[in-house]
């Protein structure tokens, strides 16, 4: 993987994610895309080093605070700590993925949810397949083949895609491996793949896609597909 | 010499980390009683402005210290300080106390999102290049909007020209969050600059 990762979330988002108040799945696609991006690793542990030095430094609750702690701690220090075995770090694994006898490799933060679904849903040359992750949106791995332009679409809201594998092209620029397209409402564009290779991506969708175009209109009802 | 920040002036390094070493060895409970008495006011601060909730704040500083207790051999100091371990074993507790709240089977988990180990190392990505171009006019009013801490430290590597020791001796900081602190506000003008130019 030689390719440098271009797109990245941006520290407002990096900072949410970190602090934990971002919705989560879109902090699963910033999970995904930190697990490629060395510069967003890095970052990140600069963005958490000072959410360690902020609680270090908050004002603790008053001393008027009846919390009985002398409790708390008694309770605590009554259990014992873990045996070594089950305290030691964990390796990033990621999965592969089997699809069209191609093998694709998925990061880690998707491992877990990735390995309980296999169903996937073809339509001509693309595939979905949904992630059991859902809240108010739709995630899933998205696969299209090969020289194929998904037909231009308006977002009813935000789209969030993050390349895995091949590339993505589309009016904005071209986006590889690690590299996140943020789309909002009301954003339009033509995403397609090279002409030799095909792309396997994460979508992360708050609404269906509308298609724009003739005949691709008649697509809208099939809406599930996409989404 | 300056006047030192007086919000980390009174921040003795290498403390807490000490205390959470003995308490991973010899599960030191003096040691980790000093920690908790620290800690665990200061997450419960922290959790009620999360949860804007008594119950579900203690609930999340219980669970997190007891972590801190039985995970303590997890901790690693070479991945940094005691506090930002802490502080992520208190984000996960919470995030997971919020999804069970939704009764989501399946779902996305803390440890999903927030890796615990280690990436491989990176090459500390020289910040020279930016020592030409970071006071021209069209930064000045970006430079203004960083966050303060790292404005602080900005102002003082690259206006007074100190190296990175004596900012973080001056503001009794530690090496390591001078240099994140720099990372992070370079990435903050980069960001800004792209913005400007599209
Ligand atoms: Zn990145
Ligand atoms: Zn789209």
């Amino acid at each position: 993987m030689t390719h440098a990762v271009k797109h990245h979330p941006g520290i407002p988002l990096l900072e949410q994610y970190i602090e934990g108040t971002l919705e989560a799945d879109i902090a699963l696609a910033v999970a995904a895309h930190i697990d490629l991006c060395p510069h967003c690793q890095q970052l990140c542990q600069d963005l958490t080093a000072e959410q360690g030095l902020q609680l270090e430094l908050t004002a603790p609750t008053s001393s008027m605070d009846s919390t009985d702690f002398d409790g708390m701690l008694a309770d605590i220090l009554a259990e014992a700590p873990l045996e070594p075995s089950a305290t030691t770090t964990k390796q990033a694994t990621h999965v592969q993925v089997q699809l069209k006898d191609k093998t694709f490799t998925v990061p880690r933060a998707l491992a877990r949810l990735v390995k309980q679904q296999t169903k996937w849903t073809q339509l001509g040359s693309i595939a979905t397949n949904k992630l059991p992750a859902g809240d108010k949106r739709h995630v899933s791995l998205l696969y299209i083949d090969k020289d194929t332009a998904i037909p231009q679409h308006t977002h009813k809201g935000l789209e969030i895609t993050l390349v895995l594998s091949g590339q993505i092209v589309d009016e904005q620029g071209s986006y590889g491996v690690g590299d996140l397209l943020i789309n909002t409402p009301d954003d339009t564009h033509t995403p397609r793949t090279l002409p030799d290779e095909d792309c396997l991506c994460l979508s992360v969708l708050s609404a269906p896609l509308q298609f724009n175009k003739g005949i691709t209109r008649l697509l809208n009802p099939l809406q599930h597909l996409f989404y | 010499m300056l006047p030192k920040d007086e919000t980390t002036a009174n921040v003795r390094t290498g403390q807490w980390e000490d205390a959470l070493g003995y308490v991973a060895v010899h599960q030191d409970k003096a040691a980790y009683s000093e920690l908790f008495r620290y800690f665990a006011p200061r997450l419960k601060a922290f959790g009620m402005k999360m949860f804007g909730n008594e119950q579900q704040a203690l609930e999340m500083v219980q669970d997190t210290m007891l972590n801190v207790w039985r995970k303590a051999r997890l901790f690693d100091p070479s991945r940094g300080c005691a506090s930002t371990w802490i502080f992520t074993i208190a984000r996960n507790v919470r995030f997971d106390m919020l999804r069970k709240k939704q009764s989501r089977k399946d779902d996305i988990s803390a440890d999903d999102l927030w890796y615990d180990g280690n990436y491989p190392e990176l090459e500390d990505s020289g910040s020279h290049q930016w020592d030409t171009v970071l006071m021209t006019e069209k930064l000045a009013p970006h430079f203004e909007r960083l966050p303060e801490a790292q404005r602080l430290v900005m102002v003082k590597v690259y206006l007074e020209e100190k190296s990175h020791q004596e900012v973080s001796d001056e503001l009794a900081i530690p090496l390591g969050t001078v240099k994140s602190r720099i990372r992070l506000a370079l990435d903050r003008l980069r960001e800004a600059l792209d913005d400007t130019r599209s």
